[in-house]
C-alpha cells in the first residue's frame, strides 16, 4: 500500500488511466461517495502515498470525512480529528496547500493531531484545498509512512485530483448559485452517514471489521452497477437484507 | 462560516426550549411551533412548515406557521409532488431561490398551483440522519433570493435541532428524557446505529433512539457507548431496554 510513485511511461499510462476512469464515472446519475472513494484510491496509487481522505465543509463551520482510501476506524478518526486541529483545517481556513515533510517537527503546531498520526505510522502529511472559485468546500488529505515532501509534479497531480473531486461533488449542474453547493454538500454528507450505518450493520451481521464491511458493500454495489449510497440506504432502511450482500447470489431478489 | 454569537445563543435557547417541550403533553405541537417560529425569527423568510413522515404520531405532528405555509404544505400533500417530496426522495435539500424562474419540470402541477400564492422562493430541507428519515422543514419567502452563508449555517443548525429532537415525538416505546444534549457527529455513532439495526432487529430510527436512551440511562456520552459497541466491548443485546 506504500511505495514510490510509478515512474516514466508507466506513470503516464497510470495517470491517463485514472483520469479516463474518473471521466467515465462522471456521467449520468453517478454516486458522489463512490467517485470520491475511487479518487482517494487513485491518490494512493498515483502519488505513492499510504492513505488519502476527502473532507468536506458541513457548512456549520466544521469539516466531515466523506471518503477514504481505507475504511479502518482509526484512520477515519485521524481524518476526522482534523475538523478541530491539523493540516486539513489549516488548509481549509487559509485556502493554501499545507505540506509537512517530517511530522516529527510538527508536534508544537498540532499537539493533538501529530502524536496520533505518528502513532499510526505516518511521517509526512499534505492537505490540498478543494476550491470552487472563491469558495473553499473541503480538503484532500494525504498521509505517507515515509518522510518527504511530494515532488512538484506530484503536487500538480494532487491539485488536478482535488479539482476533479470538486467537479465530482458539484456534478454537471450549473454552479452559479450557492444553493446548488448546499444541496450537493448536504446530500453527500448524508450519504456518508448512510454508508457508516450500513457498514455497522454489515459488520455486525457478518462478523466483519469496518474495512471488510465497506468492501463487501462496494463489491455488491459494483456487481449490480448501483451506487454505493443507494445500496447503503436500502440496507440501513431494511429494504435489503444483509445476507444478500454478505452472501450474494443466494436467492436475492434485487 | 461560524454562527454569530447572538445566533449561537438563540440556537442554544431553542434547543433547551424544544427539549423541555418534549413530553409536555402537547403531542409535539409546541416543539414544532418553537422550531417554526425560530426560523422566521432568525432567517429572512416569511414562513415555515414542518412535516413528519411515517411515525406513530406523525399525523398530528404537523406545523404551518402561516396561511401561505399551510397552503404550500397542503398542495404538496394533495398532489404528492413539490420541493418537500423531492427533498425527501433525493435525501438532500431542494432549494429554489426563484420559483418563477424554475422550469417546474420536477413538479409541474405544484408549480402551476403555487404560482397563485405570494411565494418567491422555497427552501425544503429533509430532516434525516443517513437512512433515518424524519420529515422535512419547508421555508418560503415572498421575494426571490438565496440566503447568505451565515444564514445557511443557521438554517442547517435549526435542521439539526429538529432532526435530533423530533424522533422523541415518534417513539411511543421510549420516554423523551434521552433528548438531553447535541451529540457529536462521529462515525462510530452511525456505525453503532447500524450494528443495533442488525443486532436488535429494529429500524434505524429506533436503533439511534435506543442508543441515546441507553447512554442517558447509564449516564454516559452517546459516542462512548458507540465506541464500546464498535470495538466489541459490549454487544447490541446489552443495549436492550
Amino acid at each position: 500500500m506504500n511505495g514510490s510513485p510509478p515512474s516514466g511511461t508507466r506513470r503516464e499510462a497510470d495517470l491517463v488511466g485514472a483520469f479516463v476512469q474518473l471521466a467515465d464515472t462522471l456521467v449520468d446519475d453517478y454516486d458522489v461517495p463512490e467517485v470520491l472513494h475511487q479518487l482517494a484510491t487513485h491518490c494512493v496509487n498515483l502519488l505513492g502515498v499510504s492513505a488519502a481522505g476527502l473532507l468536506l465543509s458541513d457548512q456549520r463551520g466544521s469539516l466531515q470525512v466523506v471518503a477514504s482510501s481505507n475504511e479502518r476506524t482509526r484512520l477515519l478518526e485521524l481524518f476526522q480529528l482534523q475538523a478541530d486541529e491539523g493540516p486539513c483545517v489549516d488548509s481549509f481556513r487559509t485556502g493554501e496547500t499545507v505540506a509537512v515533510a517530517d511530522l516529527s517537527t510538527a508536534r508544537g503546531r498540532w499537539p493533538v493531531f501529530t502524536p496520533q498520526a505518528v502513532e499510526q505510522g505516518f511521517r509526512a502529511v499534505h492537505a490540498v484545498p478543494l476550491r470552487l472559485r472563491g469558495d473553499l468546500i473541503g480538503t484532500l488529505n494525504l498521509f505517507n509512512q515515509h518522510p518527504g515532501a511530494l515532488s512538484s509534479d506530484d503536487v500538480k497531480v494532487a491539485r488536478a485530483l482535488a479539482d476533479i473531486a470538486t467537479i465530482g461533488i458539484l456534478q454537471e449542474r450549473m454552479i452559479r448559485h450557492g444553493e446548488v453547493l448546499t444541496e450537493q454538500l448536504q446530500g453527500a454528507l448524508n450519504s456518508r452517514i448512510t454508508i457508516e450505518q450500513a457498514k455497522g450493520l454489515l459488520a455486525h451481521a457478518g462478523g466483519l471489521d469496518m474495512e471488510q464491511a465497506f468492501q463487501a458493500l462496494r463489491r455488491f454495489a459494483r456487481a449490480r452497477h448501483t451506487g454505493l449510497s443507494d445500496i447503503a440506504h436500502r440496507l440501513a432502511s431494511g429494504e435489503l437484507p444483509p445476507a444478500s450482500v454478505l452472501r450474494p447470489g443466494r436467492g436475492e431478489a434485487t | 462560516m461560524s454562527v454569530p454569537e447572538s445566533s449561537e445563543e438563540s440556537l442554544r435557547r431553542l434547543w433547551d426550549a424544544v427539549v423541555a417541550s418534549i413530553g409536555d403533553g402537547s403531542g409535539g405541537t409546541e416543539a414544532l411551533a418553537l422550531i417554526g417560529r425560530a426560523c422566521t425569527r432568525l432567517l429572512p423568510i416569511d414562513g415555515a412548515s414542518i412535516s413528519l413522515v411515517g411515525g406513530a404520531r406523525a399525523r398530528e405532528a404537523l406545523y404551518a406557521g402561516d396561511e401561505v405555509s399551510d397552503r404550500i404544505q397542503r398542495l404538496q400533500v394533495s398532489l404528492g409532488e413539490g420541493p418537500s417530496y423531492e427533498a425527501y426522495r433525493t435525501r438532500r435539500p431542494v432549494l429554489v431561490p426563484d420559483l418563477a424562474a424554475d422550469p417546474g419540470a420536477r413538479w409541474p402541477v405544484f408549480a402551476t398551483e403555487v404560482a397563485a400564492c405570494p411565494v418567491g422562493a422555497v427552501f425544503a430541507f429533509p430532516l434525516q440522519r443517513g437512512a433515518i428519515a424524519i420529515g422535512a422543514l419547508d421555508l418560503y419567502r415572498r421575494d426571490p433570493g438565496w440566503l447568505s452563508s451565515e444564514e445557511v449555517t443557521v438554517a442547517l443548525r435549526v435542521v439539526d435541532i429538529a432532526t435530533l429532537a423530533l424522533p422523541a415525538l415518534r417513539m411511543d416505546s421510549l420516554d423523551g428524557e434521552w433528548v438531553v444534549g447535541l451529540p457529536p457527529e462521529r462515525a462510530q455513532v452511525h456505525q453503532a446505529t447500524g450494528m443495533l439495526i442488525s443486532g436488535l432487529g429494529v429500524s434505524a430510527e429506533q436503533a439511534l433512539a435506543r442508543l441515546r436512551a441507553h447512554a442517558f440511562s447509564v449516564g454516559r456520552m452517546v459516542d462512548e457507548i458507540a465506541d464500546d459497541l464498535v470495538s466489541g466491548r459490549i454487544v447490541p443485546t446489552d443495549i436492550e431496554l
